[in-house]
């Protein structure tokens, strides 16, 4: 085939509609109208500087607290996704956990190997990232342990042992243990 | 109705308007999400949340550029955080001894098949195969494909060519017919 040809071939496989289902596009809406509800977007402030140097001190100054502004109205979307419902808060190490109104629910893992020097526990509730989560060795029973706090549903995990290091990646010596799907629902435990 | 027309109406209160622009850009994003995270579960997540983060920023959107090229843009960021995501997780189970796989993130068999357009899309690097994608999935010109993607345009060019030849390298089968 010749390279027209081919990538002829190409283009039109790329460009070929790809299935989808009247349910995702619901769930768009579904998403915009909670957030409708939350915050409905807004006409932002009309704004604009001029050229470089013709605007005066008390423009700038003005710029300044309007840029402030935008900055923290950019912020809390993400501050409103946080439920403001916490009932009560926990620590956990020296972590400050809000326990929410069935939102979250309490999981102890348990690792048996006294030998290891470190253990950790990755998974998607963090990234992948082995420094995120330590576990704690228990000095009577040599077992290490920790308590996540997680979402209901399906969460994929592994344990790191002796091997992570920053980042997510792995080094040579360190060893990893995967395993299946860890269910987290009120019924589980 | 122009989506700048909608636009105007969403931001007047008409939340459900929003469903014009999802009905009028949702397949060109799902071919475009769809070919460069290569399943449509990462897809459709990926979507959904450039479709709520335009929801969100449409008051900021200034009509400076195409509505479908300001939405490309935010697509391709979150197509990047899933990658981004997917990657660390790669690469953490890459190095995982295979009997203690447990029963996800198998190895992908080899059974000797010629793989199809979308496994091959898959082995791309992640810059040639988001260039191709946008070049054709989305039919952008080089100068948006600079704008949406903030790499040059000989850069993008340059990807689009190798992602030619990688390609013609994995579809060996298809290059003979």
């Amino acid at each position: 085939m010749s390279d027209v040809n081919f990538e002829g071939r190409v283009q039109r496989a790329l460009r070929a509609p790809v299935p989808t289902s009247a349910a995702a596009r619901d769930a768009i809406m579904q998403r915009v109208r909670e957030a409708a509800r939350d915050e409905p977007p807004t006409r932002a402030l009309p704004f604009h500087i001029g050229r470089a140097g013709r605007h005066s001190l008390i423009g700038v100054a003005l710029a300044a607290g309007i840029g402030s502004i935008t900055a923290l109205s950019s912020l809390a979307p993400a501050l409103r996704d946080v439920p403001l419902r916490a009932t009560s808060s926990i620590v956990l190490g020296d972590t400050v956990v809000d326990r929410l109104r069935d939102t979250l629910r309490l999981v102890r893992l348990i690792f048996d190997e006294p030998a290891a020097r470190r253990v950790a526990v990755v998974g998607d509730f963090n990234g992948w990232r082995s420094s995120a989560t330590p576990m704690v060795r228990d000095a009577r029973t040599g077992q290490w342990i920790v308590t996540l706090a997680l979402h209901d549903g399906e969460h994929r995990y592994a344990i790191v042992v002796n091997g992570g290091r920053s980042g997510g990646a792995l080094s040579g010596v360190g060893r990893v243990r995967a395993y299946p799907v860890l269910h987290v629902a009120r019924d589980a435990y | 109705m122009t989506d700048r027309d909608i636009i105007l109406q969403v931001l007047a209160g008409d939340a459900e308007a929003f469903a014009l622009l999802v009905d009028r850009h949702y397949d060109r994003c799902a071919r475009v999400a769809f070919r460069i995270l290569g399943n449509r579960e990462d897809a459709e997540e990926a979507i959904q949340d450039a479709f709520l983060r335009a929801y969100r920023a449409l008051g900021s959107y200034e009509n400076r550029e195409h509505f479908s090229a300001w939405l490309t843009r935010i697509l391709i960021n979150q197509c990047r955080s899933v990658l981004s995501k997917v990657r660390r997780s790669e690469a953490l189970f890459i190095e995982l001894e295979p009997g203690l796989m447990g029963g996800f993130a198998a190895q992908e068999a080899d059974d000797g098949s010629w793989p199809d357009l979308e496994r091959a899309l898959a082995r791309l690097p992640a810059d040639q195969r988001e260039a191709i994608v946008l070049r054709f999935a989305d039919d952008l010109t080089y100068e948006q494909m600079a704008r949406v993607t903030g790499a040059g345009e000989s850069a993008l060019k340059m990807r689009v060519q190798r992602a030619f030849a990688r390609l013609r390298a994995l579809l060996p089968e298809v290059s003979r017919v």
